[in-house]
Protein backbone atom coordinates (compact mmCIF):
# COMPACT_ATOMS: atom_id res chain seq x y z
CA UNK A 1 0.00 0.00 0.00
CA UNK A 2 1.39 3.03 -0.92
CA UNK A 3 1.63 5.65 1.73
CA UNK A 4 -0.24 8.95 2.03
CA UNK A 5 1.82 10.47 5.07
CA UNK A 6 5.28 10.35 6.30
CA UNK A 7 7.81 11.53 9.13
CA UNK A 8 10.89 11.38 9.90
CA UNK A 9 13.35 12.80 12.45
CA UNK A 10 17.12 12.62 12.66
CA UNK A 11 18.97 13.60 15.86
CA UNK A 12 22.57 13.53 16.41
CA UNK A 13 25.10 14.31 19.29
CA UNK A 14 28.36 15.04 18.63
CA UNK A 15 31.42 16.14 20.68
CA UNK A 16 32.79 19.70 20.02
CA UNK A 17 35.20 19.79 22.60
CA UNK A 18 35.77 17.64 25.89
CA UNK A 19 32.90 18.49 27.53
CA UNK A 20 30.99 20.65 25.13
CA UNK A 21 28.04 18.40 22.80
CA UNK A 22 25.98 19.78 19.92
CA UNK A 23 22.61 17.95 19.56
CA UNK A 24 21.00 18.66 16.34
CA UNK A 25 18.00 16.92 15.39
CA UNK A 26 15.77 17.33 12.33
CA UNK A 27 11.90 16.94 12.15
CA UNK A 28 9.90 16.32 8.76
CA UNK A 29 6.84 15.78 7.84
CA UNK A 30 4.62 16.46 4.92
CA UNK A 31 2.61 19.69 7.03
CA UNK A 32 5.80 20.62 9.34
CA UNK A 33 10.00 21.16 9.44
CA UNK A 34 12.02 22.17 12.11
CA UNK A 35 15.68 21.86 12.69
CA UNK A 36 16.75 22.21 16.82
CA UNK A 37 20.34 22.96 17.60
CA UNK A 38 21.14 22.96 21.02
CA UNK A 39 24.88 22.72 22.70
CA UNK A 40 25.17 21.88 25.87
CA UNK A 41 28.29 22.43 28.28
CA UNK A 42 29.88 19.54 30.90
CA UNK A 43 30.14 19.54 34.03
CA UNK A 44 26.28 21.14 35.00
CA UNK A 45 24.96 19.97 31.13
CA UNK A 46 23.32 23.43 31.04
CA UNK A 47 22.36 23.97 27.66
CA UNK A 48 24.67 27.49 26.78
CA UNK A 49 22.92 27.76 23.00
CA UNK A 50 19.42 26.69 21.08
CA UNK A 51 18.31 27.99 17.76
CA UNK A 52 15.30 26.51 16.88
CA UNK A 53 14.58 27.14 13.11
CA UNK A 54 11.15 26.07 11.31
CA UNK A 55 11.86 24.98 7.74
CA UNK A 56 7.83 24.56 6.69
CA UNK A 57 4.78 25.40 8.33
CA UNK A 58 2.44 24.56 5.81
CA UNK A 59 -0.64 25.35 8.43
CA UNK A 60 1.03 29.10 9.40
CA UNK A 61 0.20 27.78 13.00
CA UNK A 62 3.62 28.10 14.78
CA UNK A 63 4.76 30.96 16.60
CA UNK A 64 8.23 33.01 16.31
CA UNK A 65 10.66 31.16 18.29
CA UNK A 66 13.57 32.98 18.78
CA UNK A 67 12.59 34.89 21.85
CA UNK A 68 11.35 31.40 23.27
CA UNK A 69 14.52 29.50 22.22
CA UNK A 70 16.75 32.32 24.23
CA UNK A 71 14.92 31.36 27.24
CA UNK A 72 16.88 28.14 26.96
CA UNK A 73 20.36 29.28 28.03
CA UNK A 74 20.63 27.99 31.23
CA UNK A 75 18.23 25.11 31.15
CA UNK A 76 19.80 21.86 32.61
CA UNK A 77 19.72 18.35 31.26
CA UNK A 78 18.46 16.45 34.28
CA UNK A 79 15.61 15.83 36.48
CA UNK A 80 13.01 18.81 36.08
CA UNK A 81 13.72 19.33 32.58
CA UNK A 82 10.69 18.28 31.27
CA UNK A 83 8.59 21.27 33.66
CA UNK A 84 10.66 24.10 32.95
CA UNK A 85 11.30 23.55 29.44
CA UNK A 86 7.29 22.76 28.80
CA UNK A 87 6.82 27.13 31.23
CA UNK A 88 9.34 27.79 28.64
CA UNK A 89 8.50 27.00 24.99
CA UNK A 90 4.86 25.74 25.21
CA UNK A 91 1.61 27.27 26.28
CA UNK A 92 -0.69 29.02 24.88
CA UNK A 93 1.84 31.59 23.22
CA UNK A 94 4.51 29.01 22.68
CA UNK A 95 5.31 25.68 21.02
CA UNK A 96 4.24 22.50 22.62
CA UNK A 97 5.50 20.85 19.72
CA UNK A 98 9.02 22.47 19.74
CA UNK A 99 8.96 21.84 23.33
CA UNK A 100 8.71 17.76 23.08
CA UNK A 101 11.40 18.43 20.43
CA UNK A 102 13.64 20.04 21.97
CA UNK A 103 13.10 17.85 25.34
CA UNK A 104 14.12 14.57 22.79
CA UNK A 105 16.93 16.43 21.98
CA UNK A 106 18.02 16.81 25.98
CA UNK A 107 16.82 13.04 26.33
CA UNK A 108 19.43 12.01 23.25
CA UNK A 109 22.67 13.87 25.05
CA UNK A 110 21.54 11.81 28.28
CA UNK A 111 21.32 8.64 26.17
CA UNK A 112 24.88 9.19 24.66
CA UNK A 113 26.45 9.58 27.57
CA UNK A 114 24.74 6.55 28.85
CA UNK A 115 26.45 4.80 26.15
CA UNK A 116 30.11 4.05 27.09
CA UNK A 117 28.36 3.09 30.62
CA UNK A 118 26.38 0.15 28.85
CA UNK A 119 29.41 -0.74 26.80
CA UNK A 120 31.26 -1.40 30.13
CA UNK A 121 28.38 -3.28 31.35
CA UNK A 122 28.26 -5.34 28.21
CA UNK A 123 32.01 -5.79 28.41
CA UNK A 124 31.89 -6.84 32.12
CA UNK A 125 28.70 -8.78 32.15
CA UNK A 126 28.32 -9.67 28.44
CA UNK A 127 26.37 -12.83 27.95
CA UNK A 128 25.98 -14.96 24.57
CA UNK A 129 22.59 -14.90 23.88
CA UNK A 130 19.67 -16.17 21.26
CA UNK A 131 16.34 -14.54 20.97
CA UNK A 132 13.37 -16.39 19.75
CA UNK A 133 12.44 -12.99 17.49
CA UNK A 134 15.91 -12.74 16.25
CA UNK A 135 17.19 -14.78 12.96
CA UNK A 136 16.85 -17.25 11.97
CA UNK A 137 19.71 -16.29 9.49
CA UNK A 138 21.13 -13.00 11.03
CA UNK A 139 20.99 -11.90 14.79
CA UNK A 140 21.11 -8.94 15.94
CA UNK A 141 21.80 -9.15 19.51
CA UNK A 142 24.94 -12.29 19.40
CA UNK A 143 25.42 -10.51 23.37
CA UNK A 144 23.84 -8.77 25.87
CA UNK A 145 23.95 -7.73 29.51
CA UNK A 146 23.42 -10.32 31.52
CA UNK A 147 21.20 -11.17 34.44
CA UNK A 148 23.82 -10.52 37.36
CA UNK A 149 24.91 -7.06 36.03
CA UNK A 150 21.14 -6.06 35.42
CA UNK A 151 20.80 -6.88 38.95
CA UNK A 152 23.80 -4.32 39.78
CA UNK A 153 22.75 -1.96 37.69
CA UNK A 154 19.00 -2.24 38.98
CA UNK A 155 20.58 -0.43 42.19
CA UNK A 156 20.64 2.38 40.78
CA UNK A 157 17.49 4.21 41.85
CA UNK A 158 17.16 6.34 38.27
CA UNK A 159 17.19 2.59 37.01
CA UNK A 160 15.01 0.65 39.31
CA UNK A 161 11.56 0.14 38.38
CA UNK A 162 12.24 2.48 35.21
CA UNK A 163 10.82 -0.07 32.24
CA UNK A 164 10.41 -4.15 32.24
CA UNK A 165 14.44 -4.94 31.93
CA UNK A 166 14.77 -3.74 35.86
CA UNK A 167 11.31 -4.42 37.26
CA UNK A 168 11.08 -7.51 39.72
CA UNK A 169 14.60 -6.80 41.03
CA UNK B 1 33.05 13.08 16.50
CA UNK B 2 29.55 11.98 16.53
CA UNK B 3 28.37 10.07 19.82
CA UNK B 4 25.05 8.98 19.08
CA UNK B 5 22.40 9.35 16.86
CA UNK B 6 18.46 8.63 17.13
CA UNK B 7 16.74 7.89 13.38
CA UNK B 8 12.98 7.14 13.22
CA UNK B 9 10.57 6.63 10.26
CA UNK B 10 6.93 6.40 10.69
CA UNK B 11 4.49 5.70 7.17
CA UNK B 12 0.42 6.77 7.60
CA UNK B 13 -1.54 4.77 5.05
CA UNK B 14 -5.50 4.86 4.86
CA UNK B 15 -7.29 0.96 4.38
CA UNK B 16 -10.42 1.47 3.42
CA UNK B 17 -12.73 4.77 4.30
CA UNK B 18 -12.66 2.93 8.35
CA UNK B 19 -9.22 2.13 8.75
CA UNK B 20 -5.94 3.68 9.18
CA UNK B 21 -2.53 1.86 9.85
CA UNK B 22 0.77 3.65 10.71
CA UNK B 23 4.18 1.68 10.79
CA UNK B 24 7.05 2.84 12.59
CA UNK B 25 11.02 2.40 13.34
CA UNK B 26 13.18 3.69 15.33
CA UNK B 27 17.03 3.17 15.46
CA UNK B 28 20.20 4.45 17.31
CA UNK B 29 23.47 3.16 18.86
CA UNK B 30 21.42 0.77 22.18
CA UNK B 31 18.10 0.07 20.30
CA UNK B 32 16.09 -0.63 17.33
CA UNK B 33 12.55 -1.57 17.38
CA UNK B 34 9.37 -1.12 15.30
CA UNK B 35 5.74 -0.76 16.12
CA UNK B 36 2.53 -1.05 14.06
CA UNK B 37 -0.90 0.17 14.85
CA UNK B 38 -4.45 0.04 13.39
CA UNK B 39 -7.00 2.26 14.24
CA UNK B 40 -10.60 2.28 13.41
CA UNK B 41 -11.56 5.60 11.65
CA UNK B 42 -13.71 7.67 12.81
CA UNK B 43 -14.31 6.44 16.14
CA UNK B 44 -10.44 6.71 16.77
CA UNK B 45 -10.26 3.31 18.74
CA UNK B 46 -6.71 1.40 18.29
CA UNK B 47 -7.08 -2.07 17.23
CA UNK B 48 -4.57 -3.65 17.04
CA UNK B 49 -0.74 -3.04 18.05
CA UNK B 50 2.47 -5.39 16.74
CA UNK B 51 5.99 -5.05 17.82
CA UNK B 52 9.17 -5.91 17.70
CA UNK B 53 12.22 -5.44 19.64
CA UNK B 54 14.96 -5.72 16.77
CA UNK B 55 18.38 -4.80 18.82
CA UNK B 56 18.34 -4.38 22.61
CA UNK B 57 20.75 -4.14 25.75
CA UNK B 58 19.89 -6.40 28.11
CA UNK B 59 18.13 -10.09 28.35
CA UNK B 60 15.20 -9.12 30.01
CA UNK B 61 13.85 -6.31 27.45
CA UNK B 62 12.08 -8.72 25.11
CA UNK B 63 9.51 -8.85 27.98
CA UNK B 64 8.25 -5.58 27.26
CA UNK B 65 6.85 -6.66 24.47
CA UNK B 66 3.99 -8.09 26.64
CA UNK B 67 2.67 -4.81 27.64
CA UNK B 68 2.56 -3.20 24.31
CA UNK B 69 -1.01 -4.58 23.24
CA UNK B 70 -2.45 -2.97 26.60
CA UNK B 71 -2.79 -0.03 24.25
CA UNK B 72 -6.09 -2.44 22.01
CA UNK B 73 -8.85 -0.62 23.03
CA UNK B 74 -7.59 2.58 24.03
CA UNK B 75 -8.53 5.94 22.13
CA UNK B 76 -6.71 8.68 20.20
CA UNK B 77 -7.65 11.50 22.78
CA UNK B 78 -5.87 14.50 24.83
CA UNK B 79 -5.34 11.56 27.70
CA UNK B 80 -3.28 9.09 25.30
CA UNK B 81 0.41 10.13 25.47
CA UNK B 82 0.56 10.14 28.89
CA UNK B 83 -0.96 6.35 29.34
CA UNK B 84 1.31 5.51 26.55
CA UNK B 85 4.05 6.79 28.20
CA UNK B 86 2.91 5.69 32.32
CA UNK B 87 1.15 2.30 31.37
CA UNK B 88 3.66 1.32 28.47
CA UNK B 89 6.70 2.95 28.95
CA UNK B 90 6.92 2.01 32.49
CA UNK B 91 5.63 -1.65 32.15
CA UNK B 92 7.48 -1.80 29.13
CA UNK B 93 10.06 -0.09 27.21
CA UNK B 94 9.98 3.88 27.47
CA UNK B 95 11.93 4.12 24.16
CA UNK B 96 8.94 1.91 22.39
CA UNK B 97 6.55 4.26 24.40
CA UNK B 98 8.30 6.97 22.36
CA UNK B 99 7.66 5.58 19.09
CA UNK B 100 4.24 5.04 19.46
CA UNK B 101 3.21 8.18 20.62
CA UNK B 102 5.18 9.58 17.41
CA UNK B 103 3.01 6.81 15.87
CA UNK B 104 -0.29 7.95 16.94
CA UNK B 105 0.40 11.89 16.77
CA UNK B 106 1.54 11.19 12.93
CA UNK B 107 -1.43 8.78 12.02
CA UNK B 108 -3.62 11.76 13.22
CA UNK B 109 -1.77 14.59 11.70
CA UNK B 110 -1.73 12.10 8.69
CA UNK B 111 -5.45 12.60 8.89
CA UNK B 112 -5.55 16.32 9.13
CA UNK B 113 -2.88 16.46 5.73
CA UNK B 114 -5.47 13.98 3.91
CA UNK B 115 -8.23 16.15 4.30
CA UNK B 116 -6.48 19.52 3.89
CA UNK B 117 -5.06 18.60 0.65
CA UNK B 118 -8.75 17.05 -0.75
CA UNK B 119 -10.21 20.22 0.40
CA UNK B 120 -7.53 22.36 -1.65
CA UNK B 121 -8.31 20.44 -4.65
CA UNK B 122 -12.14 21.72 -4.11
CA UNK B 123 -10.90 25.40 -3.10
CA UNK B 124 -7.22 26.48 -4.41
CA UNK B 125 -7.69 29.35 -2.17
CA UNK B 126 -8.62 27.43 1.19
CA UNK B 127 -6.86 29.55 4.24
CA UNK B 128 -5.01 26.91 5.87
CA UNK B 129 -6.10 28.58 9.40
CA UNK B 130 -9.72 28.51 8.86
CA UNK B 131 -9.45 24.49 7.26
CA UNK B 132 -7.63 23.83 10.73
CA UNK B 133 -10.21 25.01 13.04
CA UNK B 134 -13.60 23.60 10.58
CA UNK B 135 -11.30 20.17 10.94
CA UNK B 136 -11.07 20.79 14.80
CA UNK B 137 -14.68 21.15 14.95
CA UNK B 138 -15.34 18.00 13.47
CA UNK B 139 -12.78 15.65 15.29
CA UNK B 140 -13.39 17.39 18.62
CA UNK B 141 -10.92 14.37 20.40
CA UNK B 142 -8.21 15.88 18.56
CA UNK B 143 -8.45 19.17 19.63
CA UNK B 144 -6.10 18.72 22.45
CA UNK B 145 -3.94 15.89 20.89
CA UNK B 146 -2.43 17.22 17.40
CA UNK B 147 0.01 19.32 18.98
CA UNK B 148 0.02 21.13 15.45
CA UNK B 149 2.19 24.35 17.67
Amino acid sequence: MILDFQMNSLTTVETLEKGLWRINQRSEDNLFSIEVTLEVKAPALDIRRAVLEVKRDTLGLMPDLSPLSEKLIGVRVGPGMTKIVRGVLGGPDGSDRAADLVLEAMEMLVNAITVPELRKAAAMGGVPYKAENDGPKVFLNDVVVGEDMVRKMAANPRLKDSCAAFRDL
Amino acid sequence: MLDYSRCKSIGVQKQGDNRRVVSGVLEDELYAMECEISVDWPSLTIESVQTRMKRFTTSRCPRAKEVFTRAEGWKIDSELDGKIKKELGRYGCRHMAVLMVDCCKTLARAELAREFRAALEEDPNLEARDFTEAFLQRHPDLKGYLQLR
